[in-house]
């Protein structure tokens, strides 16, 4: 080997760190970006309740989402707190646990149909006794024949005259006699 | 010896209870004073003879006989001994005898103080009410009996409530140590209580309901099976109000989810009679002194004690899943076909005496504006929240699973939307009526009579306002349920201030005699002040209830609205005297930097108990403004660091218990008989005050 021949390796060695080194920062320059924080995490616990109790656990009985002790539920609100997280709507939440379990987990049922059937029947019911209740205080108001009429022993048990009337007539005497006092 | 006892006095009690329906009923057909008289005594010795079987149950709950197979399911021997009593009601075959005892008691009370008074009407009200009792006499000797015992017959073991040939009784030790215990969330002194006053509540219908039958079978169309029953009544449904205020403060306490009403169905199911019963408790106050509405308070005392039959048919049976429905068995078909036959029966009895033109009113209603019509205007309100309530809780599940094949819930969104405006409706009547006079009322003068509560309400209404509060809607929810309670207070002090005035009498002691001279009229305005104040806190709960969850390292102070709440540590594993493991938080309540509480909220486990075996007990700082509550959730195990708690600020929720306080006072005036020569002397005083000079 020449007397430059050590030297010349040295050099080419340098070059070629100087080239892994340029290579490197490049690339560096190049890397994605460290990955953020879990999104999930970001998301309250007040956040996730709100979603899970418009929610009624699908294994238990009766009981909403939010307050329901069971590791299952443990899991589905873990669930609903990483949907949050990916930016889905409350809504979407709730139509996905519908999807999945049922219109048992909603206070509401989603499907048109029953919730229809849910929500007007009682209203129904209402306007049906209110019908029923108005016509019968139009139809006594009609026939106005007191039944009073007849034999005292027919409306036997029944007193006729009320006894509370007697006593309000009284009270009313008695306050505008003090009235007048005064 | 005593599941022997129990049993052969069970057994009794079946034969006793037909053999005063048949006696009553034969000699009541044929005019046989004996056998109407053997047919009484055998149905008062049908409640002695229920006293004893409950009485040997819990005894033998007491000594810790773990051989009788009821006894073993709900009891342990750490159990302490008020649990271990209230374990008599702890499931469903102890409860059903405790039920039929309550039943037939509740009976002998009526037969005994109604015999002379009514005695046209007992012997058939006796024969409704032991037919009730069989049945269910009947469901604790064949389906659900709390005395068979645990057997062994060669190597097998076997239970049955009779000793089986060959058969050798079991190792009480080794009975002991693997006996169930009592499922956790009874362990709370409010079930010492609430089952047994929900229980009364129940049972105490079947006297209205066997006085109003007996009226339709022997053809008394008078008030007579009213005023007969008027007093049980109301104790049957004071008693379901405290049953189901009771229930409430039980959920507040032990079920952990800061409420106390879920909407739940069995809930609701005892829910149902109390609405129906109170539309009775109102419309037959218009019989009695107008004699109208005979059929409609006749088919409402029915659907009242349909509801109570129903009511129970759906906690035992599970017809509808629920938090309550511990206690499924066997039961529900058989009730089922009671409850489905008796309604039939009772609505085919009154629909065919209407038939036959017995059951015309008296009088017909002559004015829009008279108490009747807005009584019936509120039987109508009842009845509209009854339906709403039991499609809710009932209908629709069934409707859908049956013709749709699909489960579904209605919660409380459901509830929430249709019953606030029947309620609004309902505490608008209850403002009103009372201001009205039987018979006629012009608009004017009830306009009159509401305009000075109606100041009252709006200077009530003024002291939120300068308090802070803003919401338009908040502020119209107070004013209608406040009215009522303007017009109680208002029409309360006016009689009292006339009597004062007549009689020169002080304040107090004119309030005093208007009460004691007319205890239902005061005692009514009581309740309706009570319902009042329990609207309020119901209100101010539910709108206003403030909800958070935290977690907090040890030492770490957070800010909740107005306070500070700072965890201070946990004991993990501590062991109670009954056995079981409590996980207990420390924290620490304040306001502007004052320390206001130390709250010990925790979670309880049971390891003894099978299937569901925790509870969460909240800890709260309580005062007539609002309530702290806290729950714990959960914490690090490792060296309990941090911990997450739900907070709930709960504002009125104390008017709640309050109101329920005025109510059970107001019913036991209600109840209360007029004072006897103190009343008639202060009625000559009263006279001789209005006499014309």
């Amino acid at each position: 080997m020449s007397k430059y021949g050590f030297l010349k390796s040295w050099i080419g060695a340098l070059v070629l760190l100087a080239l892994l080194l340029t290579v490197s920062a490049v690339l560096a320059q190049d890397a994605p970006p460290e990955p953020p924080a879990d999104p999930a995490s970001e998301v309250t616990a007040d956040q996730v309740n709100a979603v899970a109790s418009q929610l009624y656990c699908p294994v238990c009985e009766n009981i909403t989402l939010d307050t329901c002790g069971v590791a299952a539920c443990e899991d589905w609100r873990a669930e609903i707190r990483m949907y949050i997280g990916m930016g889905m709507t409350d809504e979407e939440i709730i139509d996905d646990f519908v999807v999945r379990f049922g219109d048992r987990v909603v206070g509401t049922p989603q499907n048109p149909a029953l919730r229809a059937l849910s929500l007007v029947t009682p209203w129904i019911l209402v306007a049906l006794a209110l019908g029923f209740t108005v016509y019968t205080l139009i139809r006594w108001r009609s026939s106005r024949d007191e039944l009073s009429s007849k034999p005292a022993a027919a409306v036997a048990g029944a007193a006729a005259a009320p006894p509370d009337d007697d006593y309000r007539s009284r009270l009313e005497r008695d306050l505008a006699r003090d009235t007048e006092d005064e | 010896m005593l599941a022997e006892i129990g049993l052969i006095a069970t057994a009794l009690s079946l034969i006793a209870a037909l053999y005063a329906i048949g006696a009553s009923i034969y000699g009541e057909r044929r005019d046989l004073e004996g056998w109407v008289i053997s047919g009484r005594n055998a149905a008062l010795f049908t409640a002695a003879l229920l006293l004893i079987a409950t009485t040997a149950l819990t005894i033998a709950l007491m000594n810790q006989q773990y051989q009788i197979r009821y006894i073993w399911s709900v009891s342990s021997p750490n159990m302490t001994d008020l649990y271990r009593f209230t374990a008599l009601w702890g499931s469903q075959a102890g409860s059903l005898l405790f039920w039929t005892f309550l039943m037939a008691a509740f009976a002998a009370g009526a037969i005994l103080t109604n015999w002379r008074s009514n005695r046209q009407l007992m012997p058939y009200a006796t024969a409704v009410m032991m037919s009730v009792t069989v049945f269910f006499i009947a469901l604790v000797l064949f389906l659900e009996n709390p005395f068979e015992r645990y057997w062994i017959v060669g190597s097998e073991v076997v239970t049955s409530a009779l000793i089986p040939a060959g058969a050798m009784a079991p190792d009480t030790s080794r009975l002991a140590e693997t006996a169930n215990g009592l499922n956790p969330l009874l362990h709370h002194f409010g079930m010492a209580i609430h089952p047994p006053t929900l229980y009364i509540g129940f049972v105490g219908f079947v006297i209205p309901f066997a006085f109003a039958v007996a009226s339709l079978a022997v053809g008394d169309f008078t008030t007579s099976w009213i005023k007969a029953s008027r007093r049980w009544t109301l104790v049957a449904w004071l008693f379901l109000s405290l049953g189901l205020l009771l229930g409430g403060r039980w959920a507040y306490d032990v079920l952990g989810w800061g409420g106390y009403w879920g909407w739940d169905p069995v809930e609701n199911a005892a829910l149902l009679p109390w609405l129906v019963g109170t539309a009775l408790i109102h419309s037959s106050i218009i019989q009695e002194k107008r004699g109208m509405l005979k059929t409609w308070n006749l088919f409402l005392v029915v659907l009242t004690f349909s509801a109570v039959i129903f009511g129970t048919f759906a906690t035992r049976s599970g017809l509808v899943d629920s938090v309550h429905s511990f206690a499924r068995s066997g039961v529900g078909l058989p009730m089922f076909l009671f409850w489905f036959s008796l309604t039939l029966l009772s609505v085919g009895l009154i629909l065919w005496r209407r038939g036959r033109g017995e059951l015309r009113d008296e009088h017909r209603i002559r004015n829009y504006l008279s108490r009747e019509s807005l009584f019936v205007l509120n039987n109508f309100v009842f009845l509209a929240l009854f339906a709403a309530v039991f499609w809710g809780s009932f209908g629709a599940p069934i409707v859908s699973e049956m013709f749709m094949d699909t489960q579904i819930t209605l919660g409380e969104e459901y509830f929430l939307r249709v019953t606030p405006p029947l309620f609004v409706a309902l505490f608008l009547l209850m403002g009103i009526a009372p201001l009205s006079a039987w018979s006629a009322t012009s608009a004017r003068r009830l306009g009159r009579a509401v305009l000075v509560p109606l100041l009252m309400t709006a200077v009530f209404l003024l002291v939120f306002v300068l308090l802070g509060m803003s919401s338009i809607g908040a502020l119209v929810g107070y004013g209608i349920v406040s009215l009522s309670g303007m017009v109680v207070l208002y029409e309360t002090y006016r009689a009292a201030a006339a009597r004062r005035r007549s009689a020169g009498e002080n304040w107090l002691a004119a309030f005093a005699n208007i009460t004691r001279r007319n205890p239902r009229r005061y005692g009514g305005y009581l309740v309706h002040l009570g319902i009042t104040v329990m609207g309020i806190g119901m209100l101010g709960s539910t709108i206003f209830q403030f909800e958070t969850q935290r977690t907090m390292s040890v030492g770490e102070t957070i800010q909740v609205q107005d306070y500070q709440l700072r965890y201070d540590a946990l004991l993990e594993g501590q062991v109670a005297l009954d056995g079981r493991l409590m996980d207990i938080a420390e924290v620490t309540v304040l306001r502007d930097g004052q320390e206001l509480a130390h709250l010990r909220p925790r979670r309880d486990f049971f390891p003894e108990t099978a299937g569901l075996n925790t509870m969460t007990i909240s800890g709260s700082h309580s005062n007539m403004e609002r309530d702290f509550y806290v729950l714990l959730v959960g914490w690090e195990d490792i060296a309990a660091q941090s911990a997450t708690f739900k907070i709930f600020i709960n504002p009125l929720v104390n008017w709640i218990w309050l109101g329920g306080l005025i109510l059970v006072l107001g019913t036991f005036v209600s109840v209360w008989p007029r004072g006897g020569a103190r009343v008639r002397q202060s009625t000559r005083v009263e006279r001789a005050a209005v006499a014309p000079a």
